[in-house]
């Protein structure tokens, strides 16, 4: 016969919700949670956490689930204790809770024996493609890497690059091929299969096998040279563990049941080459998370922080002040994949070369940014594995200095660009006098909680020299001052906080000429993850009030107005509108001098066409034939409802 | 009925100095079996320059766009990079936002008569031809190799999240796949990403063409003899100003650029005389 204990962990928010689900056994206090003397075997009143005493007969344990689960903060623990029977009542929730505990034990179970099988001996994995234009390899390769979740070594490599011997003695083997033409094998496969029907054919008793075949329905030979290894296999001695699959031009979902299928299976091959079938299950439910998958119910579960080794060639930019060269060196290793990016250059240094140099720090440090795979990132905050990128089967991480600032020393950026402009912009906060509010603190200035989140949202950028760099125009405009500047400077200006003259200081450099204006393309900045999309929207605001405040004049001005206008006027942009109301006259001949027109004119035989068609273009005006834009726009279709639109939505145009 | 259809959003350019791009858009379309539905009316897409004036104006023309093509119940293809990435962000906007949609979607509904529900997709040529289509579909498709080094040109715009299909955002691939697919040499280069400055070329134009030479000669460092580009406006800077770029920059420039479809379409068989004197640019006159 089990027993039931109650009792109330650390952490309770006195919600009273357990007392009005159940109040014979829960009594809410001014900092926790009792359980009542009458509910329990020992008397006493109190948490009941040291003492787990049971409660007494009479006790509803469904209303005792029923308020562990309602509360909040799930503090309030309920177990059934000794006996091998649930409690009569409830019996539903009893053997819910009890097959819950009985799928933990199974699924550690199967862990422990997974483990077993994935970690004795050899655990190699042959991975072979035959791609004609890339689709095979690239599964190849995101099977390579997944492969490491059940303990396979695993090596990919092209139908060309091994001899037909080389397949003897492989205990595991994993092909993925496509067909080419009417069933013929993909460029690269042909050699192999040639060999593969020849004399020297090796036998593969002992080699465990499986094939997933691409091709299209539309042809005859629909996956032939898939079928074609599958048949070769077997009749090599070969043991099939997951049936060929063949997949038409849809192929993802197909192919992704059969990786999921076969690495488990070919996982389960042991050290000794013998086929564990037993073991796939347990293998299965190890790389989905085993035990905390079952265990999922709690929110507390800590996920695995190891990632599996990763084998990668890490490319890092040098460059050595004394004698001016530069270059990548490359570096091919085996890490695990856990490791941030910072932990990886401080191994390379230690183990490969001490003269690597590069701005070490907490993985805060917002100096320590970097380029990796052509993202701006904190290393220490980076795992290599999430920034490794996969490009014909190897994984690589291209490290690069911050763009945007001078390069002192290999990966080491000389910030002094962003501070200067940082300095010079005055960005310190001058208060205005305002109005304050009684608080029990004291006297205290209050802020709206939207207007304060959004302030707060306005600058929660990682670094600001990192986001220095997320614009394209900083290396190429170094009077421009920057995103991070102007997107600090306008959260500014929409603080309450500031006085009249602050903010009029502040406006000066954001609608200046080396502010918003001096920004070329803004989606450079966008594209830079939450980073990009908050200083994004900031800038865009930022460049509108600019341009409302101009009055839409100089070219900046004339340039979005005259878009917008002619958009409305057609609903087409007009090019040749646009460049002549914004360059205007003088900026058009300028254009002219310096060459612009003339290539616009003779654009098709630069690029390989008649001169016919340049002949056409000069002669035949009014443009638009070449690649002379039209002058006149025809109006598209119920033109009238983009004209509504402009009259809903902004009036000004 | 064709095995593949959209509503085909060309964008203002191709309409205007690109045509080129509209002719190897309608060679590649029948080559590969693609119905090219016409959004009739459709407005421009704004290139990150309307939005500068108005966001929501901008937003209400592609609402507008995306309600004819989900009346229609297809997804939206283009052959320009920048609408793809403006009209993605729009969209995601408009999906996010609640108190928008409703704002945008009232006027619609009496202007118009149309609503967007958010149920069809912005899809880029060339997410449309790996994804959907299949490199190796493509492969079986080749005609004229296209047999020296290419460079890919991405542009900044398409590669943000929810723009670029499935391919990365920052080590993108699918452009160099396919190059490679259609016989040609890929040329990895850290340019093909980056911007070239297009909305600002007519108001910072010193900015715009220093970014369009770094591009150019980064490719060129790299071995590239042609450049393609996914973006059409990019195409003005790098095409129609890469003289003045490289005078303002200093750097060497020089390379022939043509449109991602016309890559594929000369490949896979439209156009022969056309790539025949790209070929003969390439490798007889040189740069």
């Amino acid at each position: 016969m089990a027993s039931v204990v109650v009792w109330i962990d650390e952490g309770c928010i006195v919600c009273d919700a357990c007392e009005e689900t159940y109040p014979e056994v829960f009594h809410v206090t001014e900092d926790t949670c009792f359980i009542k003397a009458e509910s329990r075997t020992d008397g006493n009143f109190d948490t009941n956490e040291t003492s787990k005493s049971a409660v007494t007969d009479g006790i509803d344990f469904e209303i005792l689930v029923e308020a562990a689960e309602g509360c909040p903060v799930d503090v309030i623990m309920v177990e059934q204790v000794g006996g091998d029977s649930p409690a009569e009542e409830p019996e539903e929730v009893a053997v819910e809770i009890a097959a819950a505990a009985g799928a933990v034990a199974e699924s550690e179970a199967q862990v422990s024996s997974a483990a077993e099988v994935s970690m004795d001996g050899d655990r190699s994995l042959l991975i072979l493609f035959g791609s004609q234009s890339g689709n095979s390899e690239d599964l190849c390769a995101k099977m390579g890497k997944s492969a490491s979740t059940y303990g396979l070594e695993a090596t990919v490599k092209g139908m060309d690059e091994l001899q037909i011997g080389e397949l003897a003695g492989q205990k595991r083997v994993l092909i993925v091929c496509s067909t080419w033409g009417e069933g013929d094998m993909p460029d690269n496969a042909e050699d192999l299969w040639v060999a593969a029907n020849g004399d020297a054919a090796p036998s593969l008793a002992g080699t465990h096998f499986s094939v997933l075949s691409l091709g299209d329905t539309s042809y005859e030979f629909f996956c032939q040279s898939g079928i074609d290894w599958d048949v070769w296999f077997e009749k090599q001695g070969a043991n099939r563990v997951v049936p060929r699959v063949d997949c038409d031009v849809d192929y993802d979902e197909m192919a992704n049941g059969w990786v999921a299928e076969a690495l488990p299976h070919i996982a389960a091959v042991d050290g000794d080459g013998v086929y564990q079938e037993d073991a796939v299950e347990a293998l299965k439910a190890k790389a989905v998370g085993g035990k905390s998958v079952v265990a999922a119910g709690s929110a507390f579960d800590l996920p695995d922080l190891e990632r599996a080794e990763l084998q990668v060639n890490i490319q890092v930019f040098r460059y050595d002040p004394v004698s001016g060269e530069s270059g990548h060196d490359v570096w091919a290793c085996a890490m695990p994949g856990n490791l941030s990016v910072t932990e990886a250059l401080r191994l390379l240094k230690a183990t490969e070369d001490g003269s690597l140099t590069f701005r070490d720090g907490s993985p805060d440090d917002a100096t320590t940014g970097l380029l990796v795979n052509g993202r701006l990132i904190l290393p220490g905050r980076c795992a290599i594995a999430d920034l490794a990128t996969s490009r014909k089967g190897d994984f690589s991480l291209r490290i690069d200095p911050l763009p945007g600032y001078d390069v002192i020393r290999d990966l080491v950026v000389d910030h002094s660009d962003y501070q200067t402009h940082l300095s010079a912009s005055k960005p310190w906060m001058r208060g205005a006098t305002r109005s304050a509010t009684q608080l029990q603190q004291g006297i205290m200035g209050t802020m709206e909680a939207p207007l304060a989140a959004t302030l707060h949202i306005a600058g929660d950028f990682p670094s600001h020299q990192l986001l220095h760099s997320a614009s394209d125009t900083t290396p190429h405009n170094r009077q421009y001052v920057g995103p991070a500047v102007l997107a600090r400077l306008w959260a500014r200006c929409n603080d309450s906080r500031l006085s009249p003259a602050g903010r009029t200081s502040h406006l000066a450099v954001v609608q200046g000429e080396n502010g918003i204006k001096a920004e070329a393309d803004m989606s450079s900045i966008n594209r830079q993850g939450r980073m990009g999309a908050i200083a994004g929207l900031a800038l865009l605001e930022a460049k509108t009030a600019t341009l409302v405040a101009d009055g839409f004049t100089g070219r900046h001005g004339k340039h979005v107005w005259w878009f917008t206008e002619t958009v409305k006027f057609s609903g087409q942009l007009n090019e040749t509108t646009l460049a002549g109301a914004t360059l205007g006259p003088f900026g058009m001949a300028k254009n002219a001098l310096t060459g612009i027109l003339p290539r616009m004119a003779l654009g098709f035989t630069r690029n390989g066409a008649p001169m016919m068609r340049d002949l056409q273009a000069m002669f035949m005006p009014p443009g638009s034939v070449g690649k002379m834009p039209k002058i006149i726009n025809s109006k598209v279709d119920d033109h009238h409802e983009i004209v509504a639109l402009y009259n809903a939505f902004d009036r000004r145009f | 009925m064709a095995r593949y259809r959209y509503a085909y959003f060309p964008g203002c350019v191709a309409l205007g100095s690109a045509r080129e791009v509209q002719d190897a858009m309608d060679g590649l379309a029948q080559i590969l079996d693609i119905e090219m539905v016409a959004l009739k009316g459709a407005a421009c897409c704004g290139a990150g320059v309307m939005k500068q004036a108005n966001w929501e104006l901008q937003i209400a023309l592609n609402a507008r766009t995306f309600a004819q093509a989900e009346a229609q119940g297809l997804d939206v293809l283009t052959p320009c990079a920048s609408c793809q990435g403006n009209m993605s962000e729009d969209f995601a906007r408009l999906t996010e936002d609640a108190d928008l949609r409703e704002r945008v979607n009232e006027q619609l509904e009496s202007i118009a008569g149309i609503r967007f529900e958010g149920t069809m997709k912005m899809r880029h040529l060339l997410h449309v031809l790996v994804e959907d289509i299949g490199l190796e579909e493509v492969a079986a498709k080749l005609k004229n190799p296209i047999d020296f080094p290419v460079a890919g040109y991405y542009g900044a715009p398409m590669q943000q999240d929810g723009a670029c299909g499935e391919d990365d955002v920052y080590d993108p691939q699918y452009f160099e796949q396919l190059i490679e697919v259609l016989g040609g040499t890929a040329i990895n280069y850290d340019g093909r990403t980056q911007s070239v400055g297009f909305p600002g070329l007519l108001a910072e134009e010193g900015s715009a063409l220093k970014m369009t030479a770094s591009v150019l000669s980064d490719a060129k460092s790299e071995g590239a003899r042609v450049m393609a580009s996914a973006c059409p406006l990019s195409h003005i800077n790098l095409d129609t100003y890469q003289v003045k770029a490289g005078r303002v920059s200093g750097m060497d420039t020089d390379i022939p650029v043509i449109h991602l479809p016309e890559l594929v379409a000369w490949a896979l068989g439209h156009d022969k005389g056309r790539l025949a004197y790209l070929k003969t640019r390439v490798l007889v006159m040189g740069d």
